[in-house]
């Protein structure tokens, strides 16, 4: 017999992206630096970036945060900022360290994924700052705004490349 | 000790280039790029003491991985120059802003006059120009004797693109004429002692505001806000007074009176730096708080007063 209630039990969020664009950069302000590739130290950051854990160079490197080893950006947000805004802002603009492409990033917080030969868990949203409106000179704030990223920790290192796939656990 | 909201650099060249003039160039710690500058921009210098000293950049700003700077030892100023002169050394740290304003280099004729070292940020305008291909600009630097910078003046000169008019052996040219003397469309910027600046200013009164600049070292202006007022912000638990000036930062007056507040979004979204009120009406402005959270919070990233005195329970 057949039923009309939904399987609830069984919904899962299953996706494969795209790692697009990789950039670090040493200090805060500085413009951040394109890679071809960027190595992941679990439960610590990324070699050479500001907020790896023992360098604390970042903007908001005075208040330490276990889960903002690695954060990530949805190309599509790009595209919407252009699409809705008329705002070009490129992926070295954003100031997160990795831009996907077909990733559903904010589905993903308390949630583990692989990103490359890596394994994320997502910790929290990425919040706007105006401090990026200050380095870009772009008014961006507003339409950042639940749309900026997504702040992971580093449960499994390793080397991360353009091209590599994300998926899902 | 990092400072929040500043770049950090390391003097990486101090050279003598002129009585009493050094230049400063400053580059990231680990070479790496500083944030992108526009010809002539401004840098303010964060200097012990609590110092802020704000001087053009005079490099070519297609020079990524450096600032540099001039600075004239001024006995009778403030104190600056003369702590850069004679206390700053190579390998020293030193934190700056963000570069801001500059020199506007549309197109057409460009006309720059200057007065001693007020050639720094048309240098840097000159170089950049040049770099895009274009040679449709003169330089006027007036100088009691040899100009400072006269190493990166002399290639100017001898391409014809600048002239030296040296005060202590010719008159002074009139502003006037050389003003006269640019094709028609032309933009004409000036930076030097304020008498010049003066003279300048009314030489170009009836000029378009868009063809005529003037190097002032003013920090840009903030965005008028109609409901911005003065008002006294007080602090129940020390009895600090803080006069806060008419569409200042909250955050800012804080943080600049010592309060431990902890800014995060720097837009009232994230809710970090909330802190709770005693008296007084606060205009919110946050997106974060709700009806009931207004009744005792503000987040002073974004908020203002609507009356004359607001206690925080800081």
């Amino acid at each position: 017999m057949l039923t009309l209630q939904p399987s609830v039990e069984t919904a899962t969020l299953a996706f494969t992206g795209v790692v697009r664009h990789l950039h670090i950069t040493a200090r805060a302000f500085l413009p951040m630096r394109a890679m071809e590739e960027i190595k992941l130290i679990a439960g610590k950051g990324i070699e050479g970036d500001r907020y790896m854990i023992g360098r604390e160079q970042g903007f908001y490197s005075d208040r330490p945060e276990d889960g903002r080893q690695v954060t990530l950006f949805e190309i599509e947000t790009l595209e919407a900022l252009k699409r809705d805004h008329k705002i070009d802002l490129g992926p070295e603009e954003h100031r997160r360290n990795v831009t996907v492409e077909g990733v559903p990033l904010n589905h993903l917080v308390g949630r583990r994924f692989w990103l490359g030969e890596t394994l994320l868990e997502a910790t929290r949203l990425s919040i706007p700052c105006r401090h990026i409106e200050e380095i870009t000179g772009k008014v961006i704030f507003d339409p950042l705004i639940n749309r900026s990223g997504l702040n992971c920790r580093i449960l499994e290192g390793g080397t991360v490349r353009i091209g590599d796939l994300v998926r899902s656990l | 000790m990092r400072r929040h909201s500043a770049i950090l650099t390391r003097v990486t060249a101090i050279e003598e280039v002129g009585e009493g003039v050094k230049r400063f160039t400053l580059q990231d710690p680990e070479g790496w790029e500083l944030p992108p500058a526009r010809p002539g921009a401004h840098l303010d210098l964060f200097l012990p003491g609590g110092l802020i000293r704000t001087y053009s950049l005079c490099g070519p700003p297609h020079a990524k991985d450096r600032y540099v700077i001039a600075v004239k030892r001024e006995v009778e100023g403030r104190g600056g120059s003369m702590l850069l002169h004679d206390q700053v050394k190579c390998g020293d740290e030193m934190h700056v802003s963000l570069p801001r304003g500059g020199v506007p280099l549309g197109a057409g004729f460009h006309l720059f006059v200057a007065g001693g070292i007020g050639v720094t940020p048309f240098l840097s305008a000159a170089s950049a120009l040049l770099a895009q291909g274009r040679s449709d600009f003169r330089l006027h630097v007036m100088s009691r004797g040899t100009p400072p910078l006269a190493d990166q003046i002399a290639p100017l000169v001898a391409s014809g693109l600048a002239q030296v008019h040296d005060t202590t052996r010719i008159a002074r040219p009139r502003l006037a004429d050389m003003l006269a003397g640019a094709p028609e469309g032309a933009s004409a910027a000036c930076c030097g002692p304020v008498p010049m600046l003066e003279d300048f200013s009314s030489l170009t009164d009836g000029w378009p505001a868009e063809r005529v600049h003037l190097e002032l070292f003013v920090p840009p202006p903030l965005v008028p806000d109609p409901d911005a007022r003065a008002y006294t912000l007080v602090l129940a638990k020390s009895g600090l007074e803080i006069e806060v000036p008419a569409g200042a930062s909250m955050a800012d007056a804080l943080s600049a009176a010592g309060a431990d507040v902890h800014v995060s979004c720097g837009g009232g979204i994230c809710g970090t730096c909330a802190v709770t009120y005693l008296e007084g009406t606060p205009l919110h402005r946050d997106r974060c708080l709700s009806p009931t959270e207004r009744g005792h919070k503000l987040m002073p990233c974004v908020a203002q007063s609507a009356g004359e005195r607001l206690v925080l329970e800081l």
